[in-house]
């Protein structure tokens, strides 16, 4: 057997490894973990119940020696949805998984005894030439700090291995729990984070998935020549563009360079969306971590890889005013929920936050954005860092408030009887207003995950033939970009690349060519350009299909009321593209 | 003629030319200039090559890009907000469609390949 599936079954903890389907032999990443939900997860199933699937599944790439590709999707049916998700993260764990030849774990099942966890240990059978299991009890790691019980795990099994677990958040159930994969140095700060795939984790009594790759195969290469040349000119144009190069953008300010910009530009929520522009982000933007960082270890620290051969290498690490290290990674995102959207401009409380989300097992976007609902509510007051805290502790505890957090911005927003609740289809808006960026309101309103920032990057204009025919302004241009976007999008979260490599290969066109030679020599293939916006478009049909069989159909492809009537300061605009534009996007797919 | 005062931000490394004002990673700094001064009128007040900045705003309304500076000739008004990023600061396209331009920048994108699709811009 070359590749494989590997089926876990939670309800008799027993495992089967079978050979890939011939439909899905092309597959990775999120085409892989999207078809497989797709087409065995009923759509109107429990998401935490027996009849959901936890799928992971490693790009295409990934576990090459391509660059910057070391990304693992976790896909299911949503708690916070209620429809499809896919959510991936960078991690050796990725690479473990695909050195092993799996396309795919598909997590089955749920035990009927509760209050009991269980690991898998995944291992390589050289005899038999396939991956093998062991289940343990993983019940003592059950309630605890994720970075008290991941050095536990790693004494268990060894240095070497690699983990993904869900914190406590998961245990409970939250719609806002992640799943949490090793970083470079062991910590549990790498996340699948949205969409409540920590708590489909939890609900089928899974603690950990622990990888030894030992003695594994590794991944096969049908076309090594055009395999290196791709490769060779992905890395060139990684390395010569300045977002992407080394002490480039993101290497050096990390993805939190984007808060000082869009604070100019009005568009970074503020306060529970109630504004584009919060008087604190110079305090907080990537700009000023790299300053503090300065001043507190006493030199230019640029930012590491995340995972396994990343040559980006954009995650950060903040430290405490003593030099000594508080937390990693400060993301854009993070900072901004934390921080701009409650009103927060301490950097040391956000980084508090962040690291607590990292023990609990939270998504810090849902997490930040619920808070700052709470906020609005009276709860606590907008920039009382500590009350915040104190929330995300509640969280952690279990308690009938952090309860009511767990359960998401829009549930937060009901409970508190709050009107702006800045969700689409349930799942918190990112760090970009829609009404003073209007583009990326229609990716959040009509992507299959719930307003998500990473739908709908723009790569591959010569591809998209979008730009000659409509002016990209009018909302039928836009609606057009965005549906080449989500396509183009849907594609590189298959392949196994970070989607940061989208902003080197949109301005060096050998990138592009790199990316599509990469992968035609990894498969075999012959894909064009146009190809593989075909394979992205069809990844979305897919998920599209899923979301309407579950309920959720264009009439959910909309933002909230209160962004269509209340202007936001400073442009002092509404979210106005029409209702027909944003169902264009996928009724023209 | 009186005068006016920019409301001027200075980020990233471009902070050093805000003088006492510099924070170390930003500089707010209220410029005192002749009215009907501009961009360019600015920049050489602050002794900085308009070479050493990328993207810039003017009322939270783009203005230029690394590459692409429609904006030199830009008169200013009595309490303009103007920032300044260093050249390292990025907006991705996907995060900017439809987001606010002075007129000039916006003519530019038009005019431009693509439509100002993409992340930096050969100058």
């Amino acid at each position: 057997m070359s590749t494989s599936i590997l089926r876990i079954n939670m309800t008799d903890l027993t495992y089967r490894v079978e050979e890939v389907p011939e439909a899905y032999k092309h597959l990775g990443g999120r085409g892989m973990t999207s078809s497989i939900v797709a087409d065995e997860v009923p759509p109107l199933c429990h998401p935490l119940g027996p009849n959901n699937k936890l799928v992971f599944s490693p790009g295409m790439l990934t576990g090459t020696a391509a660059p910057t590709s070391a990304r693992v999707s976790a896909g299911a049916k949503s708690p916070l949805t209620g429809g499809i998700k896919e959510s991936n993260a960078g991690t050796s764990w990725a690479c473990d998984l695909a050195v092993m030849q799996v396309k795919a774990i598909v997590v089955e099942g749920q035990p009927k005894a509760k209050g009991k966890f269980w690991g898998v240990n995944l291992a390589w059978d050289a005899a038999a030439g396939k991956p093998k299991v062991k289940f343990f009890d993983a019940t003592e790691y059950a309630g605890k700090s994720l970075y008290e019980v991941f050095p536990k795990v790693y004494e268990r099994f060894g240095n070497k291995v690699t983990i993904a677990g869900c914190g406590v958040a998961g245990e409970y159930g939250y719609c806002n729990a992640g799943i949490a994969f090793n970083d470079e140095f062991r910590r549990p700060s790498r996340y699948s984070g949205r969409g409540g795939l920590g708590s489909v984790m939890g609900s089928k009594g899974l603690k950990f998935i622990v990888i030894n790759d030992d003695g594994a195969p590794g991944v096969q290469i049908t076309d090594k020549a055009l395999f290196n040349q791709g490769c060779k000119k992905m890395t060139d144009a990684l390395r010569t563009h300045n977002i992407t190069k080394p002490k480039g953008t993101l290497n050096t300010y990390g993805t939190a360079a984007l808060i000082n910009v869009l604070n100019e530009a009005g568009g970074l929520p503020t306060r529970n969306f109630s504004s584009g522009r919060f008087e604190g982000a110079g305090s907080i933007a990537g700009e000023a971590v790299f300053d503090g960082v300065k001043q507190r270890t006493g030199k230019e620290t640029y930012n590491h890889a995340c995972s396994p051969g990343c040559i980006i290498q954009c995650s950060n690490t903040w430290y405490k005013p003593d030099g000594t290290e508080h937390t990693s990674c400060l993301e854009y995102e993070s900072i901004w929920a934390f921080g701009a959207d409650c009103g927060i401009d301490n950097l040391d409380d956000v980084a508090e936050m962040i690291r607590l989300c990292n023990a609990y097992g939270l998504d810090t976007m849902e997490t930040g954005t619920a808070i700052a609902v709470v906020m609005e509510a009276g709860v606590i007051k907008f920039g009382d860092g500590k009350g915040a805290i104190n929330l995300v502790h509640e969280m952690g505890k279990g308690t009938p408030m952090g309860r009511i957090l767990g359960g998401g911005t829009a549930l937060t927003g009901k409970a508190f009887g709050v009107i702006h609740v800045p969700t689409v289809k349930g799942q918190s808006m990112p760090a970009y207003e829609p009404r003073a960026v209007k583009g990326i309101g229609i990716t959040y309103a009509t992507t299959t995950m719930g307003a998500d920032h990473t739908a709908g990057y723009t790569i591959a204009p010569e591809i998209l033939g979008v730009m000659g025919k409509q002016d990209p302004l009018s909302p039928e241009g836009k609606a057009g970009l965005s549906r080449a976007f989500q396509a183009t999008t849907a594609f590189i979260d298959s392949s196994g690349h970070c989607l940061f490599i989208a902003f080197a290969i949109l301005d060096i066109a050998s990138g592009y060519e790199g990316m599509v030679e990469e992968t035609n020599g990894v498969l075999g293939t012959n894909w064009s350009a146009a190809d593989i916006l075909a394979l992205g478009g069809s990844i979305l049909k897919k998920e599209r299909a899923f979301n309407e069989a579950a309920g959720i159909g264009k009439a959910a492809d909309r933002v909230p009321e209160f962004m269509k009537l209340e202007p936001l300061p400073p442009h002092n605009q509404v979210f106005d593209v029409p209702d027909s534009a944003l169902d264009s996007v996928f009724a023209e797919l | 003629m009186s005068d006016i005062t920019v409301d001027t931000w200075l980020y990233g490394e471009l902070a050093r030319y805000g003088g006492q004002a510099d924070k170390g990673s930003y500089a707010n700094l209220q410029v005192r200039l002749q009215a009907g001064r501009t961009v360019n009128d600015l920049l050489a007040y602050l002794n900085m090559p308009t070479e050493a900045r990328g993207i810039t705003f003017i009322n939270g309304q783009l203005s230029a890009m690394p590459g692409l500076q429609p904006d030199l000739g830009h008169a200013l008004r009595d309490g303009d907000r103007v920032a300044f990023f260093h050249l390292q600061a990025m907006w991705p396209f996907q995060y900017r469609l439809g987001a606010a331009a002075i007129p000039e920048m916006a003519d530019a994108m038009q005019a431009s390949q693509d439509h100002g699709l993409h992340h930096t811009y050969k100058a």
